[in-house]
């Protein structure tokens, strides 16, 4: 059976070769034929990769020890849910999940477009297909996840501990599919290259999978801080590793990307400018997935790595090459007359919002290759860690929140003084209240202390487009509230969308402002029955606990919780003795609130003495962040809704209605 | 929302600032055990380097030494990659400086630029309408767009 996925495999980046090659040919010699069998082609590819999946996945299922993958990443004692994630836990197997995700979408882009977008559509599967070649390629030459062993294994050496863990089996999916999706973007941009059709076509063909793409890149990057709070067990979420940067600078260039390509579709301008997003985009995904398989960087993530670096950079090379290369052929036609009238515009707001998005993300991406400048120059191992990044980005973020406020509120062309103080009167005095308010109540001045004023000056601006558009549908049409509301919303999902997605973002960097500011930390060694103080809780060990079973032991001490003499909780934080990896992990334990996180960790335990060492943080409005997550979903999911009139009409409509060809 | 996030930053608890040196040394220092965290943050049970470190740490504060003088002891014992992040002196002020020195470029040229757009545009084309009316207009663009489908 393995010997079937290996073909597939085979199979699939022979197709993928044809595809490649039969769509480039058909679109030059404008043969539609030999573009359609590169369509079929693709398809064919993507029932392989399924069929490879689906081996792969039986083998984990059915601990098949004889395969070296299956050995190494799991064992017959590993919960279900963690074999399946295991599909992506080792990585063979995730780059076959990629190789997998990258043809569902080539897959789904086929559909969507059979009827519409016929001239840059050869080139899209072509592009992607030069994707999936490399994935392919390397499974089937470099590192083969059916790779059977000379004696098979009696037991596997399991899942590493630190990824048995609920948000591990959801966030390196997300995080796949929002890196795999940009390469939809990606490939409409060199097809618009390609094919010099450089106006609005591309644009708008891949305004949701730009979306998509940033959503899950959003959730990727949450799905993994919250990973990280839990199992790291250091009472923090994000620690500026280096993979944890590549995960984050696509989503920075994204985020500038839908920011910019609303001044395009606005006043056609800036069409370098979103090219260079798109294809930067993309490109940060290939070196994010080169940052963790090399190791030339050390980082947390290091049960990723491997010697695939130098076939990750090549690629990435050859990405920059091509893309800079088809820029640069076509930069007479992509230039257009710039029209920005006045600083005091929308335009002139989001393109600092993009300067400081593509700021950030240098800033990210000099502190993360930093160290091997430094070795390269001066032969000096240098460390750039959280410190460097925090002081770093702490005002550039301040002015990103700034701007978000100022953004949305501000006139098209040119604000007049009336029209800025009607947008920013309420909204500033609102930050300013709030300020005072701070001060008052004993917030120092600082980061943390702007981020709070200026997020309420964010949120004032929101709050006010949304009471000004519903007070408007009332007095016109004299609807009641909710319904004026929510036809308001109905009507311009993507600008209400977008600013409830702002709400989720001004929750994030509260979160983050607050808890990384105000955190109060305990450490003490205690024995049954002492108790210790965290902040405004009394913390008391009680016992320690411990349990064997054949997959793990556990030891846990639990500890009760009091508050002005009242007893509000008991948790009980544990170590864990994996046995197979043989490895200690630790688990935390929590007791969540919308004001702040108590988290234990359970330092160290002595078997002679009796005594535990207990670490306490309080995390203030950690739960922000994961509350503004979900606003931030619940926004994307409003944008990304289709109109009535999309929902009813068929595709092909839609696409002869939409894409009017350039 | 704003009056509930204003609400929820005062119920917050109070701000503490036990141990700012100590923390401070811990966190300008890496820890050496591989984990790539700060001798800080690192919290591997009985790790081999970062307890010793902070137990150096404590002891050097309470015989006076500065922080300083503390983050130059371990520097000479490890070398520079035990600092968390780079100094402010040499080749290292480059990465302080060149994210800020790009974004400040960036920030000229985008100044220059709107600049000249804005003189260039010649327009004798007015301000944007009131807000009210903006909005009055294309409410009223879209219901007639909302009508017709």
């Amino acid at each position: 059976m393995p010997e079937l996925g290996r073909l597939a495999i085979c199979l699939a980046l022979l197709f993928a070769v044809y595809a490649t090659g039969v769509s480039i040919v058909g679109a030059i010699r404008r043969r539609r034929h030999l573009v359609r069998s590169g369509a079929h082609a693709a398809y064919a590819v993507f029932a392989l990769v399924v069929v490879a999946v689906a081996i792969l996945l039986r083998a984990l299922l059915a601990h098949d020890f004889s395969l070296e993958y299956v050995a190494a990443y799991s064992s017959s004692t590993l919960p279900v849910q963690y074999t399946v994630a295991a599909l992506w836990g080792g990585q063979k197997g995730s780059l076959l999940f990629w190789a997998f995700m990258l043809t569902l979408f080539t897959t789904i882009v086929q559909v969507q477009n059979r009827e519409r977008n016929r001239d840059l559509m050869p080139w899209v599967t072509a592009t992607l297909m030069t994707t999936a070649m490399f994935f392919l390629g390397l499974l089937t030459f470099v590192t083969d996840p059916f790779e059977r062993l000379p004696i098979a294994a009696r037991e596997g050496a399991d899942l590493n501990p630190l990824l048995q863990n609920y948000w591990m089996t959801i966030h390196p999916p997300s995080l796949y599919t929002g890196y795999v999706s940009a390469s939809v973007p990606f490939a409409f941009a060199i097809a618009a290259l390609a094919t010099g059709r450089l106006g609005d076509q591309w644009i708008r063909s891949v305004r949701r999978w730009s979306l998509f793409s940033w959503f899950f890149l959003t959730l990727g990057n949450l799905f993994g801080a919250r990973w990280a709070y839990e199992v790291l067990g250091w009472g923090g979420y994000w620690a500026w590793d280096p993979v944890e940067n590549a995960a984050f600078m696509p989503w920075l260039v994204s985020t500038a990307y839908l920011h910019s390509v609303m001044i395009q579709e606005k006043k056609d301008m800036l069409r370098v400018w979103n090219m260079i997003l798109v294809l930067l985009t993309f490109s940060l995904t290939i070196f994010g997935t080169f940052l963790t398989r090399s190791g030339v960087i050390s980082s947390v993530h290091s049960f990723t790595q491997s010697g695939l670096g130098p076939f990750f950079i090549g690629f990435l090379l050859l990405v920059l090459v091509v893309s800079g290369g088809l820029v640069a052929y076509r930069f007479p036609e992509l230039r257009t007359a710039a029209t920005v009238e006045s600083f005091l515009s929308r335009e002139a707001a989001f393109l600092f919002n993009n300067l400081v998005l593509v700021g950030i993300a240098f800033a990210v991406f000099w502190g993360t290759v930093f160290p091997v400048v430094s070795e390269w120059v001066r032969g000096v191992k240098i460390t750039v860690g959280p410190p460097f990044f925090n002081r770093v980005n702490a005002p550039l973020g301040v002015a990103l929140l700034l701007l978000a406020g100022i953004g949305p509120a501000i006139a098209w062309r040119r604000a007049s003084p009336r029209n800025l103080w009607r947008a920013f009167a309420t909204p500033v005095g609102a930050g300013l209240v709030a300020a005072v308010a701070l001060l008052l109540a004993r917030v120092p001045l600082g980061y943390a202390h702007a981020t709070f004023a200026l997020g309420v000056f964010v949120l004032g601006t929101i709050a006010q487009e949304f009471w000004r558009g519903m007070r408007a549908r009332q007095a016109m049409l004299h609807e009641s509230a909710p319904r004026a509301l929510s036809r308001l919303v109905g009507k311009n999902r993507r600008r209400y969308g977008g600013y409830i997605i702002h709400v989720g973002v001004v929750a994030v960097f509260v979160g983050v402002a607050a808890s990384s500011a105000f955190r109060v930390e305990v450490q003490q060694t205690l024995a049954a029955g002492q108790e210790v103080a965290a902040g405004k809780f009394t913390l008391r060990y009680e016992q320690i606990t411990k349990q064997d079973d054949p997959h793990m032991s556990r030891l846990a001490a639990v500890v009760s919780v009091w508050r002005d003499g009242r007893q509000i909780a008991t948790l009980a934080p544990e170590k864990r003795f994996y046995k197979k990896p043989q490895q200690p992990t630790t688990e935390v334990a929590m007791r969540p609130t919308l004001t702040e996180d108590l988290y234990l960790v359970l330092g160290s335990y002595d078997e002679e003495s009796g005594l535990v060492t207990i670490l306490a943080y309080v995390n203030p409005l950690v739960s922000w962040i994961w509350i503004g997550g979900v606003i931030m979903a619940l926004g994307t999911t409003v944008a990304m809704w289709p109109t009535l009139a999309e929902r009813r009409a068929p595709a092909y409509a839609l696409g002869a209605a939409r894409v009017p060809a350039d | 929302m704003a009056v509930l996030l204003l609400a929820v930053l005062l119920a917050a608890p109070p701000i503490a600032f036990a141990a700012a040196t100590q923390q401070e040394v811990e966190e300008a220092l890496t820890c050496q055990c591989g984990c790539g965290l700060t001798v800080h943050a690192c919290n591997h049970l009985q790790c081999g380097s970062g307890e010793p470190m902070k137990k150096e740490i404590r002891e050097r504060l309470a015989a006076g030494e500065t922080t300083e003088a503390i983050l130059e002891t371990f520097r000479a014992r490890y070398g520079e990659k035990v600092l968390s992040s780079p100094t402010f002196r040499g080749f290292n002020w480059l990465a302080w400086i060149i994210p800020f020195a790009a974004v400040a470029a960036g920030g000229l040229g985008l100044a220059v630029a709107i600049g000249r757009w804005g003189a260039r545009s010649t327009t004798a084309a007015p301000a944007a309408p009131e807000a009210s009316g903006a909005l009055r207009e294309r409410l009223a663009r879209e219901l007639a767009e909302f009508d017709a489908e």
